[in-house]
């Protein structure tokens, strides 16, 4: 187990920078996930820490050592490929025996990992069988028994659920975070779900156009964004942006005014307010018209068409809106973003 | 829901038919030159079939057709004709799939020009190039009569394969290339070394590749006349009934019955690699 420091990490491709200047720390045994839209360099930052990409300019520690220099396999890591990069012409036993063999471990102990290994994934009569005779979600266990039989420092893994139906997908998250746990193994998990994020992190990473956005804990991430893009990329629905500005303590949004809370009193200017879904209550403030209804069970999330931006709101299912309703917003929890720069402030 | 490769039945039966129709020639001069090589003289017609195995004993006997009493050891022909598909083959498998891995994976300098000029090559007919091949086999051919002989066998397979190679390189990095970077990567994460991935992964995984490139050089090197002509001093299959066509007075039926042999490995080895290049790894990659 080991702790993962990434220092000014840059990564070019040609012209093209896929990464620039990435500081992060993963604490021994934390599970941390790399969460971006696709193509925003997650994968090239997870191959830069296996050592299969070299980055252009920064250095990365395990512990204390620096392993910049290292080949792959002097790193001691596992990874779980986004399409699993199964080998297709060996059985399920050789494909996890194949780190082990490589190393020259002894025929007994071999089995006595392999056993240990697909037992705990729940694959040991699968040994026998070819990669395509396996479903998805048992292709991805015996990727993953194979990343682990080496008894890795660290756990990498690249979107490894995107190819399992929906169903599938939040039955093995629950699973995968408390194997993470069990084994108390420093793992950074790559997702562009911001879901999946939330609910198996202990830190999340948010990285846009290989820039790292924000590093938080979920409740940080989802209640302080610290950018305008994480607030819009986390929640389902994601957060809520209007433009206004603010002067002493009072925030103007076309026609109607809000009071401000006291730590943003001293802002002046424009701004773009951010609001979640879930904070807002219907009563006083924003003047807006109702545009659509979705009923969802016990609450419904009601889209307002403020001064010609679209703002969605969860409420209860009980009360009944219609097309067109004029309803005023007053959001409950509030972030301010710098209209120019889209940062908090 | 229908499977995406499978076309509607209307579409597919016109394919069939149109493939059915354009085969007819060829199936039938296929045919006769079998029929033939079975009978007494050459089938045009149903009545001129009369059957017997005399040609088939006459061509193991070594009988040449145009006397039909001088002996050619007709077993050392058709290992002479191995020899040299056997070697064009090797060499042509061997150099391409080495040569597509490093141009499929690897970034040297000069990848480009290199790529370039395998099709530049590949565009020059052989007959083109027989001259300076010539030449050169000219200006290297050692005197002893022995060595002679095993440096022709030596050079036709060298320039033959030569001809092969560029073709062959392109289609094993076209197989290469087909195979996501991952499994390397893999490979290599699991602790293996740049050399023991190409060998345990994949070559596994271009198996159909190096068959099919096999094959072809195989073949190439099998039926090969203006080469073998040109430079080998023993015979092959291919230039024994060439010289058996020349004269008038040739036993037809009995070329027909060398000619079936001639063609035999050729289709032999088109149903295997018609096999083995629709087989592939099937679901290989994802579930
Ligand atoms: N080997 C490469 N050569 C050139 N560009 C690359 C390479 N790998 C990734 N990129 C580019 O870098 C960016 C980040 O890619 P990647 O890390 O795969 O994104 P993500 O995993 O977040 O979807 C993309 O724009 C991609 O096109
Ligand atoms: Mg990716």
């Amino acid at each position: 187990m080991v702790r993962i420091r990434l220092e000014n990490i840059t990564k070019e491709f040609g012209d093209f920078k896929a990464l620039d200047g990435i500081d992060l720390e993963i604490e021994e045994g934390e599970f941390m996930a790399l969460l971006g839209p696709s193509g925003s360099g997650k994968s090239t930052l997870l191959y830069i820490i296996a050592g299969i990409y070299k980055p252009t300019k920064g250095r990365i520690y395990f512990d204390d050592g620096d392993v910049t220099d290292l080949p792959p396999k002097d790193r001691n890591v596992g990874l779980v490929f986004q399409n699993w990069a199964l080998y297709p012409h060996m059985s399920v036993f050789e494909n996890i025996t194949f780190p082990l063999e490589l190393r020259k471990v002894a025929k007994g102990e071999i089995r006595r990992k392999v056993a240990e290994v697909t037992e705990m994934l729940k694959i040991e009569n699968l040994l026998d069988r070819y990669p395509w005779q396996l479903s998805g979600g048992q292709q991805q266990r015996v990727a993953i028994a194979r990343a682990l039989v080496k008894e890795p420092d660290v756990l990498l893994l690249d979107e490894p659920l995107s190819n399992l139906d929906a169903l599938l997908r939040i039955e093995v998250r629950a699973e995968l975070k408390r194997l993470q746990k069990k084994l108390g193994i420093t793992a950074v998990y790559v997702t562009h779900d911001q879901a999946e994020a939330l609910a198996m992190a202990d830190r999340i990473a948010v990285i846009k156009d290989g820039r790292l956005l924000q590093v938080g804990t979920p409740e940080e991430i989802y209640e302080r964004p610290r950018h305008k893009f994480v607030g819009g990329f986390i929640g389902n629905p994601p957060m809520n942006f209007l433009n206004g500005f603010a002067d002493r303590g009072i925030l103007r949004i076309g026609k109607s005014t809000i009071p401000l809370p006291k730590e943003y009193e001293s802002v002046r200017g424009e701004v773009i307010v951010g609001f979640r879904p879930h904070d807002v209550e219907i009563g006083e403030g924003i003047e807006g018209e109702v545009y659509s209804v979705e009923h969802l069970g016990r609450e419904q999330i009601v889209t307002v068409s403020v001064e010609g931006e679209m703002v969605k709101v969860i409420v209860p299912g009980d009360r009944r809106f219609e097309f067109g309703d004029k309803v005023r917003l007053k959001p409950k929890k509030i972030v301010l973003f710098d209209k120019k720069t889209e940062t908090a402030i | 829901m229908r499977d995406i490769e499978t076309k509607s039945r209307k579409s597919e039966l016109l394919i069939i038919l149109t493939i059915v129709i354009a085969s007819v020639p060829m199936i039938l001069a296929f045919s006769l030159l079998v029929l033939s090589s079975f009978s007494e003289e050459m089938v045009t017609n149903l009545k001129s079939f009369r059957p017997t195995l005399e040609n088939w004993i006459n061509l193991f006997q070594g009988k040449m057709a145009i006397t039909g009493s001088i002996r050619v050891n007709i077993f050392e022909i058709t290992l002479n004709t191995l020899i040299v598909a056997l070697g064009v083959a090797g060499l042509v498998t061997i150099v391409s799939t080495l040569a597509g891995y490093a141009l499929s994976r690897m970034d040297f300098r000069g990848r480009k020009h290199v790529m370039i000029a395998l099709l530049v090559l590949h565009a020059f007919p052989g007959v083109a190039l027989i001259v300076g091949v010539y030449l050169l086999y000219k200006l290297t051919l050692p005197q002893d009569p022995d060595l002679m002989r095993f440096y022709s066998f030596f050079y036709v397979i060298l320039a033959r394969g030569a001809l092969e190679i560029p073709m062959s390189v392109w289609l094993m990095k076209g197989f290469f290339d087909a195979i996501p970077w991952e499994f390397e990567w893999s490979g290599i994460i699991d602790g293996a070394s740049r050399i023991t991935v190409w060998r345990k992964i994949m070559l596994p995984l271009v198996k159909p590749g190096i068959l099919a490139v096999a094959l072809f050089a195989f073949i190439a090197g099998w039926q090969d006349i203006i080469y073998v002509r040109t430079f080998l001093i023993d015979q092959t299959l291919a230039t024994f009934i060439e010289s058996n066509i020349e004269s008038e007075f040739s036993h037809m039926p009995l070329i027909a019955a060398a000619g079936t042999l001639y063609l035999l490995p050729t289709i032999v080895f088109f149903l295997i690699a018609q096999r083995i290049l629709l087989q592939g790894y099937s679901g290989g990659l994802k579930g």
